[in-house]
């Protein structure tokens, strides 16, 4: 059974005087299947964030649904909204978005606090995670003593924490140099490798060649897909840069 | 000079699009210049020559302008480095974009001057409209009936002008050195600049702990008024210091062990509010402490004050027990005989035109000194009460009054007899525990029975320090032998005076009619004096007169402490929006990411909504306890000034607190729109 399905997704955002409308997601319906990485690619300003914000369920979708486990999210009410988002789901930002009023170690135990977990439960959680992830040493520190790519790690250790059934990334990759996403990529990889469905936009070709699918999204639409096969990460570079050559030149509507 | 009107154009759109900061700024401004003004054309208004208690008055007003200059001084450079650290940011891109600093400096210069013209133009145009009121109203708290003389006061103008201009200019030139020695980056970066996590500084915060102890502790083991009076300020100081400690230090420990409690800081409900309120505590502990130590000195300010104005009729009666009284002092014992006391009494019979009632007539002997262990030492006395001396010797000191057994059979009627060496004893704070008393070097009587009433009322004011009445049955040797000592010793006079009193009241007249008797009185004594050389000086006090002197000491003492509480209230109110405001700004963002890791709105709502309150009124909380400890402290100080009526000081104390919880609540609810609308604004990210 697929771990998330959507189906015919609207997004219409009305601008505050309701006079202007921008379509920023049309007709988008596609399924992921348990265990799966899929990479969503696209332009600036075709909808990717908007697709993760619905399938996040931080916005609601104008029409069409978002299965996750079987489960509507569109239709939960706020409260059990923010629980289901809490326990299902994981998060990485391109900004990080850690508190800087928490250490490291705090800010991953973010949502087990607010899941209502013991600390001794949390810690016993995040020994093994912090070690996998490389940031053992840093859990004391706070976010404006770490760099970057330690900051991006340790947002994915608090996604991760709560065993989510789905992770999903924004651009992860976005503010980090090539080193560190080389040892983003890696670890994302590492996580998919034990079972971890992963859903990551990307701009960047080299990240989406790690992923098993790929999905091109323009104008709000799903307008191809991709998958990995047999290809190794080069060989999928590859056919991800044809396909975006197509899109940008012959691919006209 | 195109380029001054461009230079002028960026400082109106800096401060136009910071509106939200820079208007409340102003206006407090402006506020300050207007009281500065109100208050010093006041002391400089002709009427403080010509009405009754107007030297008091005028010193009073005066103090009032010097407080509000050094708060007005203060407190704008306190709000300056606020704004400072805003525009900053704007300066900074200027910069990138290619302006130097001289060019800057242009912009900063314009700014100041703007700011300067508003605040003082806008100050003075208050200042001149609303001075006629504040008159009024002083001269009716004063109850004066006397027309009302203010005009411009040019002298008033120039203070004010030449004042505050000075202050910006301090402001400007501190900017300017600031804006010199800092890099662009450093400019851009300056307004998240100290993110980093608060240290917790243990020894701050057991130094307040300490402090605020140990000013507690004063406050509530002092027992004289004159101590209270002498330690007061130490223990103000105290207070401040301590409240800076705990705010800034104490708060940011006390999150450090709560958030050593594992069981409790993991908790969904603590987790968030505590480690936030940590940063927040370090950003704002000394603004709160501010808040906290200026509701506490308008707290004071008020409760006492209009404890003062509103128990000044009491006090006017503790002081002046009688509507008039007549006191003639003699040098010698032996003069003050039953026939002079006569004479005393037609005087006043006459010169009230029979109109006198509950007439009671006395003869004492008033010595004063450092009194221990029953022994009355008048040798050691120091010729007026210092503030300086010792404070353990403020305490000892004690005013005996000897009058005859005579007088108080004569006055109750009663057929009391003693041995020679007897006495009977009173004194004002109803215990005495020894069984004698001896002047050093003098006298000793031996207490037969202590009186729990005495035959006439004696004027409290002088309960600032004990009073013992003592009755004895040889008044004349006594006081020949206690006089004779202190001329022996060389003590002044006052150390040691004999007196006649004659004390009435006068029904049924009004002021004007029992001045005009006392006017008669000391006519008809002018006649009398050389007659009886004996008489060294007589003195008449009216209390119709006294009343005028009272409520223009106190009457100005309260319009003061309005006027100051104004100030500092603004002062209070305006931390409190910027507060709101830099909170908003911080939050913003905080709130976009809990979110996203999985808080309802609802209850990210709830805990910022928590810990805003927190903050906001721990100030309020720690002032009331500030003010509840005070209150012997204010007590004291308000005995000094003859209202003793506890009640009436806790009355006004609880009123007080009532109303600033009321108004800090108001100004809470109209920031935190602000902050809402912030914090808010931030969804669209
Ligand atoms: N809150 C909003 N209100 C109105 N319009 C919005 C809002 N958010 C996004 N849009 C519009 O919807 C469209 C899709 O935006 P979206 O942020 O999903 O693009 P994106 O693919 O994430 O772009 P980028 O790669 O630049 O991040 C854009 O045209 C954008 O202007
Ligand atoms: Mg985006």
């Amino acid at each position: 059974m697929s771990i998330l399905e959507v189906h015919d997704l609207k997004k219409v955002y009305t601008s505050c005087f309701g006079t202007q409308k921008v379509e920023a997601l049309r007709r988008v319906s596609f399924s992921v299947e348990q265990g799966e990485y899929v990479a969503v690619m696209g332009e600036s300003g075709s909808g990717k964030t908007t697709l993760l914000n619905l399938l996040a369920a931080l916005d609601r979708p104008t029409s069409g649904s978002v299965l996750l486990d079987g489960v509507d999210t569109s239709a939960l009410p706020e409260k059990d909204v923010a629980a289901f988002r809490r326990d299902q789901l994981g998060f990485v930002f391109q900004d990080f978005n850690l508190l800087d009023t928490f250490t490291i170690e705090d800010n991953i135990y973010l949502p087990l606090v607010l899941a209502g977990k013991s600390h001794a439960e949390m810690e016993k959680r995040l020994t093994p995670l912090a070690r996998e992830l490389g940031i053992s040493e840093l859990l004391k520190k706070y976010p404006y003593e770490i760099s970057g790519g330690q900051k991006q790690r340790a947002a994915v250790a608090r996604a991760l924490i709560t065993e989510p059934k789905l992770l999903l990334a924004d651009e992860p990759t976005g503010a980090l140099d090539s080193r560190s996403t080389d040892e983003l990529l890696g670890l994302f990889a590492q996580v998919n490798g034990r079972g971890q469905t992963i859903v990551m936009v990307t701009h960047s070709v080299k990240a989406a060649s790690h992923a098993t699918r790929v999905l091109f999204i323009r104008d709000g639409e799903v307008y191809h897909q991709l998958y990995r096969g047999r290809d190794t990460n080069e060989q999928l570079y590859q056919k991800i840069s044809d396909t975006l050559t197509v899109l940008a030149t012959g691919g006209d509507r | 000079m195109m380029k001054n009107g461009f230079y002028l154009r960026l400082a109106l759109d800096g401060m136009r699009k910071n509106r939200r900061l820079y208007l409340p700024y102003l206006l407090t401004c402006a506020g300050m210049v207007m009281m500065f003004y109100i208050l010093s054309s006041l002391a400089n208004s002709p009427l403080m020559q010509t009405m009754h208690g107007g030297d008091t008055m005028k010193m009073t007003l005066n103090l009032g302008t010097i407080v509000i200059a050094i708060f007005a001084l203060l407190f704008l450079f306190y709000t300056n480095s606020f704004l400072a650290r805003r525009r900053n940011k704007e300066f900074g891109l200027y910069n990138i974009l290619g302006m130097n600093k001289r060019n800057l400096s242009r912009i900063l210069l314009w700014e100041t001057l703007i700011s300067a013209l508003f605040a003082i133009a806008g100050g003075l145009a208050g200042g001149l409209l609303f001075a006629k009121l504040a008159e009024m109203f002083l001269l009716h708290m004063a109850g004066e009936k006397v027309g009302y003389a203010l005009r411009v006061e040019p002298g008033g103008i120039l203070m004010a002008i030449a004042f505050f201009a000075l202050i910006f200019a301090l402001m400007l030139t501190v900017s300017l050195a600031r804006m010199r020695l800092s890099k662009p980056l450093d400019m851009l970066k300056s307004e998240s600049a100290g993110e980093k996590p608060p240290k917790a500084n243990w020894l701050f915060a057991l130094a307040g702990v300490i402090l605020l102890g140990a000013a507690y502790y004063l406050a509530l083991s002092i027992r004289e008024p004159l101590t209270a009076l002498a330690l007061f300020f130490v223990a103000v100081l105290m207070v401040i210091a301590a409240t800076y400690l705990l705010f800034i230090a104490g708060s940011v420990v006390l999150c450090r062990i709560l958030q050593k409690n594992k069981g409790y800081y993991y908790r969904p409900e603590h987790f968030v509010s505590v480690s936030s309120m940590a940063f927040r505590m370090k950003r704002n502990g000394a603004g709160l402490a501010s808040i906290c130590i200026l509701a506490t000195m308008v707290l004071v300010m008020l409760s006492s004050t209009s404890c003062l104005y509103f128990g000044g009729e009491d006090a006017l009666r503790g002081q002046c027990p009688y509507d008039m009284e007549l006191d003639a002092a003699f040098d010698r014992p032996s003069d003050c005989t039953a026939e002079s006391l006569d004479r005393l009494c037609r005087l006043a019979h006459d010169a009230s035109g029979g109109q006198e009632s509950g007439l009671v007539s006395f003869t004492t002997l008033e010595v004063s000194g450092y009194f221990d262990g029953g022994v009355l030492d008048i040798n050691s006395i120091v010729r007026a009460v210092d503030m300086s001396s010792p404070v353990s010797l403020l305490e000892k000191l004690r005013s005996v009054e000897v009058f005859p057994l005579s007088d108080y059979n004569r006055l109750m009627g009663t057929e009391l007899s003693l041995e020679p060496g007897e006495a009977m004893l009173w004194s004002s704070d109803g215990k005495y525990p020894w069984d004698s008393l001896t002047v050093k070097g003098s006298r000793t009587v031996h207490i037969r029975d202590t009186l729990s009433t005495l035959p006439v009322r004696i004027s409290t004011s002088s309960t600032l320090v004990t009073v013992y009445c003592l009755f004895v049955p040889d008044w004349e040797d006594y006081a020949s032998d206690v006089t004779a000592y202190a001329a022996g010793i060389g003590a002044d006079r006052s150390d040691a005076v004999c007196s006649q009193s004659c004390a009435f009241d006068l029904p049924g007249m009004d002021e004007d009619e029992q001045i005009s008797v006392r006017q008669a009185l000391i006519d008809a004594i002018d006649g009398h004096k050389d007659g009886n050389s004996a008489l060294t000086s007589f003195s008449i006090g009216s209390r119709a007169l006294y009343r005028s002197d009272f409520f223009s000491a106190y009457g100005s003492l309260f319009f003061l402490g309005i006027i100051l509480s104004i100030v500092f209230i603004a002062a209070a109110a305006l931390i409190i929006y910027y507060k709101q405001l830099s909170e908003g700004y911080e939050d913003q963002r905080r709130f976009d990411i809990m979110q996203k890791v999985g808080m309802t709105k609802d209850e990210i709502r709830r805990t910022v909504n928590s810990q805003v309150l927190t903050v906001f009124f721990a100030p309020l909380l720690m002032a009331g306890l500030h003010l509840a400890f005070a209150f012997p402290f204010v007590q004291k100080l308000v005995r000094l000034w003859g209202v003793m009526n506890t009640p009436l000081l806790i009355a006004t104390s609880v009123i007080c607190y009532l109303a600033f919880a009321l108004f800090y609540v108001f100004v809470y609810r109209g920031t935190a729109r602000a902050y809402y609308s912030i914090v808010s604004g931030g969804d669209a990210r």
